[in-house]
């Protein structure tokens, strides 16, 4: 379930798709876990994060997945710095 | 070249081999995925063993290869014109890697084709057992080979003129000085380190890391260019 909200992927090259909110969610979990974060507190700061992204997107109906992304770290930054530059440096890794 | 000068060359064409990064960022990926996997310590540093154990792998069926490849060509003798070569791809080689190893803009993307890095990407996300591991460190290694062929045919070349059984310490100690980077890594990893510290300082030496690589690549061309071209050039006037 999630906001009427179109991603657009990869600057169009791939096709859009509707929000996820779990989707996000999600992905914050990993990060946070991905620097050893314990379950409870990535998914306490995965639910606040993901509320203010949520607040974010909740008048536009068109985001790329870029700018999520980039909105989300800002969000994971003021929980967790480590957790917010893994997230930020998925795929730009290799 | 005596035998110490001939260990030395090839440590050091290993040593070049280890400042390049698809590698060390592929096992990079592949321990932050197995952190958010939350998988057993246990197993995080079997996945992880089992990538480092194929690129070393990898890494001595490559020197290997090309030394079979430049023995059965030449002999223990190697033309005066594939000296010549070798250092040519060197100097290329470091030129390319000074001017575009580092794609432009954040992060530690390489210049190789991006379908390639997006395979490697998603593979290292499913990546659950050590076999697949292992297959992800063969071909990381392998996906990197249009940069790492200058020191490992250089490194093949100064080998097949050794005793067989400092041939095979040479491939040893080229293995090992190559996967340095991993190791180091694959400690960090073990020993309960995060991934930002690694990631944050690939990130903010990059360019250092992009220069060394370059100019190693180049004075190695330029040593062997003096030693085995210059010099038998000069020797037979």
């Amino acid at each position: 379930m999630g906001l009427a909200v179109d991603i657009v992927k990869r600057g169009g090259e791939r096709a859009s798709e509707s929000f996820m909110q779990e989707k996000l969610h999600a992905s914050i979990v990993a990060a946070c876990l991905s620097v050893r974060t314990p379950i409870g507190q990535a998914e306490s700061i995965a639910r606040s994060v993901t509320e203010t992204v949520m607040s974010w997107l909740a008048d536009k109906p068109e985001v790329t997945s870029y700018d999520l992304r980039r909105v989300a770290a800002g969000h994971l930054h003021t929980h967790h710095p480590d957790a917010a530059y893994l997230y930020q440096q998925h795929k730009i890794m290799m | 070249m005596d035998i110490l000068s001939s260990l030395l060359v090839v440590a050091f064409a290993g040593l070049i081999h280890a400042s390049f990064q698809l590698s060390t960022s592929v096992l990079t990926t592949l321990g932050g995925h197995a952190f958010s996997a939350r998988k057993s310590h246990a197993r995080i540093v079997g996945l992880t063993s089992s990538f480092v154990f194929g690129a070393g792998l990898m890494t001595v069926l490559l020197v290997s290869c090309a030394a079979f490849v430049i023995a059965s060509a030449f002999g223990t003798t190697i033309p005066l014109y594939a000296w010549s070569i070798a250092s040519g791809v060197l100097f290329g080689v470091g030129v390319a890697v000074w001017l575009f190893y580092y794609r432009k803009g954040e992060g530690t993307r390489l210049w190789i084709p991006r379908s390639l890095a997006l395979y490697l990407s998603d593979r290292t996300k499913v990546t659950k057992i050590s076999g697949e591991a292992f297959g992800l460190g063969l071909v990381s290694v392998l996906s990197e080979i249009i940069f790492i062929v200058g020191p490992i045919v250089i490194g093949a070349l100064v080998l097949v003129q050794l005793p067989a059984q400092w041939q095979l310490l040479g491939v040893l100690i080229y293995t090992v000085i190559s996967l340095l980077s991993l190791i180091i890594v694959w400690a960090l990893i073990g020993s309960g380190h995060t991934l930002t510290g690694v990631q944050k300082w690939r990130e903010q030496n990059k360019g250092f890391l992009q220069f060394a690589a370059g100019s190693g690549l180049l004075v190695l061309g330029f040593f062997i260019f003096v030693q085995e071209v210059v010099t038998a050039s000069v020797g037979g006037i």
